[in-house]
């Protein structure tokens, strides 16, 4: 797999992202009660996790959308809560985030959408911005003539792609996606993982991917974390699948992961 | 950050000119990497391009080199020397080429300018037509809501004159009573040059109740409640609430267009009302102040100077107007499609048409008056 190229210095450690006693409550209720979690280096870790048990909201706590209630995160070497705003700005341009259904800004271009983060650096020059979102077009698999359309223009499958091209445009070392494939048929599904797998492999680039898809799981994630309990269990597939969590074994042993050929693997 | 930029020379090797390419060939430096590379000279043809000392580079990074080395064109300089660790990005950054750019729009001439104005004509012509075709449908729901009352719902129509009537009072009584504020005190100090203070009230009077009381009721009406229509309506259309309706046999028409529409012509009339009153108060508070007659003068005055007729002639334009306001609301909200820009779209759209209306529909009621000498 290619290093990441930043990190030939060794500047941070191999773990990309830690999170230790994360502590997420609205009102009474309590969605994340300390938890733990490492993303390494160059893996693509998959979020799997009931609906309501706090996938989104992990996510959204360590991009910075949401402020958890306690516990303490560190991306890319940097304590989060500790950062002011303009290195928060900095630290939020070496990470893309590709949201459910793409935020793609309906009243611009798919070749503004992707300029949009380049033009708040400022200091990118005009022609090079349109190049630049040319060569994401292409990277994301589109033909070049979709830059200029409109994402109303687009069907579900090539907004994922031109969010997705946003969230590589200013090259992040962390990719968060969230729930990728929900919405696509299985045949664009599946195109979409080998797409974020052949990405992450080219890009050196550590992926957080939410996801229900367990064909995703078994195809393209190094590590699966669970959340279960209010709190994380990390592991591969083969090590979840012995896992006695009576969730876990239910999610890994049904019928659909039979479909997937989890219990094959 | 630490990184040291990346840059790229020309040197003059044993066996020609050949590039050299090091440092961070990354987003970060992206900037100073264009000029660089901008202000490169291959004029000397050199044979290779040299990357034994980059240190990083990311897609951005290796779209310059590759453009600078004029990949997937003629005069291609081949790579060398590319550290292993980032051979897959070069690769495939450079299967994404062709190396072109995504191209600017296209320049907008006169001739699409006309084009623009033509489609423009076209659009409301069409639109008008829709509009008259979905009035003729609710004209028939509502005939056969009337052949069968039980399938009238009360209760949105209680909520609805709620919302567009009792919670409207505030606001449009609060209008009304400055209007006849202001009426009064401009007709006062025109009226005193011609020694006709007194005719100040004749002309509150008459204005606010043919006039001024209905029409700004119907502005904030079309404002606050036919926007809320389109909005209501337009939110079901996005989240298909729309579309559930029709597959359970239910008529959007029936269910949503006619208690609304039923609800702004009962309220209207009323807000109307509220609005006369209102501006003949006003109207009265500046005459008592400014022109120094009692408030019972000015009654008094009011009660010689109009007579039912006004009032009359300004209230039968309320369930007109309230029909129209209604209409262009309900029709605007089924309108919009898919998109949330399109709930807001149709929104701005059902005001600026509810009011355009309103003022065309009072304009036509002025000429028929006057045939009617009213």
């Amino acid at each position: 797999m290619a290093e990441r190229s930043i990190d030939a210095a060794g500047r941070h450690s191999a773990n990309v992202i830690e999170i230790r006693g994360l502590v997420n409550q609205f009102g009474a209720q309590v969605l994340h009660d300390g938890l733990d979690l490492d993303v390494r280096q160059g893996e693509v870790l998959g979020v799997v996790g009931g609906s309501g048990s706090g996938k989104s909201v992990l996510l959204r706590t360590i991009i910075g959308l949401n402020r958890p209630a306690a516990g303490d995160i560190r991306v890319l070497g940097h304590l989060t809560r500790e950062l002011d705003d303009e290195a928060s700005r900095r630290l939020q341009t070496r990470w893309g985030v590709l949201f459910q259904n793409g935020a793609l800004f309906s009243s611009l271009t798919v070749a503004e959408n992707i300029q949009a983060p380049m033009r708040e650096r400022g200091d990118i020059p005009r022609d090079l911005m349109e190049e630049l979102a040319g060569l994401k077009v292409r990277l994301v698999g589109l033909p070049i003539e979709a830059a200029q359309k409109y994402p109303s223009q687009l069907s579900g499958g090539m907004k994922k792609r031109v969010g997705l091209a946003r969230a590589l445009a200013l090259d992040p070392e962390i990719l968060f996606l969230d729930e990728p494939t929900a919405g696509l048929d299985p045949i664009g599904a599946a195109e979409f993982d080998r797409l974020i797998r052949s990405l992450q492999q080219s890009l050196g680039l550590t992926v957080v991917m939410i996801t229900h898809d367990l064909d995703s799981l078994v195809t393209i994630c190094d590590r699966i974390a669970v959340l279960v309990d209010r709190k994380i269990k990390v592991g591969t597939l083969e090590e979840l699948m012995h896992d006695p969590h009576p969730w876990i074994q239910s999610y890994f042993h049904g019928p659909r992961a039979r479909a997937a050929g989890v219990a094959a693997g | 950050m630490t990184d040291q930029p990346g840059w790229i020379r020309l040197t003059q090797g044993r066996d020609g000119a050949v590039l050299q390419a090091g440092g961070a060939w990354t987003v970060e430096h992206v900037a100073e990497l264009d000029r660089q590379v901008g202000s490169l000279s291959i004029e000397a043809a050199p044979r290779a391009l040299e990357l034994g000392e980059i240190a990083a580079i990311d897609s951005a990074g290796a779209w310059l080199l590759a453009r600078a080395t004029g990949q997937g064109e003629q005069r291609e300089i081949p790579w060398r020397n590319l550290p292993a660790e980032f051979q897959p990005l070069a690769e495939r950054v450079l299967a994404a080429g062709p190396v072109a750019s995504a191209g600017g729009p296209r320049r907008r001439t006169i001739s699409d300018w006309v084009a623009d104005v033509g489609a423009g004509l076209e659009q409301a012509l069409a639109e008008a037509l829709d509009l008259i075709a979905f009035f003729g449908e609710f004209v028939l729901a509502a005939g056969r809501v009337i052949a069968n009352p039980r399938r009238f719902r009360v209760v949105p129509l209680l909520v609805h004159i709620e919302q567009t009537g009792i919670n409207a009072l505030p606001i449009v009584g609060l209008i009304s009573f400055l209007v006849g504020v202001v009426l009064a005190y401009q007709g006062a100090d025109q009226l005193r040059q011609f020694n006709a203070q007194f005719l100040t009230v004749n002309m509150v009077g008459i204005s606010v109740l043919r006039e001024m009381g209905i029409l700004l009721t119907a502005i904030v009406v079309a404002g606050r409640s036919g926007s809320a229509f389109t909005a209501q309506i337009g939110t079901m259309q996005v989240s298909e609430e729309v579309d559930a309706l029709r597959t359970m046999g239910l008529d959007p028409m029936e269910v949503l267009a006619i208690p609304r529409v039923t609800a702004l012509v009962i309220t209207l009339p009323l807000l109307t009302f509220f609005a006369d009153l209102m501006g003949l108060l006003g109207g009265g508070v500046m005459c008592v102040l400014l022109i120094g007659m009692t408030f019972d003068q000015y009654v008094a005055r009011l009660n010689d100077a109009v007579n039912a007729t006004q009032f009359w002639v300004g209230m039968v334009k309320a369930p007109v107007f309230a029909i129209l306001i209604a209409l262009v609301g309900c029709f605007e909200g089924l309108r919009v499609t898919g998109s949330a820009e399109s709930v807001g779209t149709m929104t701005t759209r059902s005001v600026v048409e509810g009011i355009f209306l309103v003022i065309i529909f009072d304009a036509l009621f002025s000429i028929l008056f006057s045939i009617l000498s009213i």
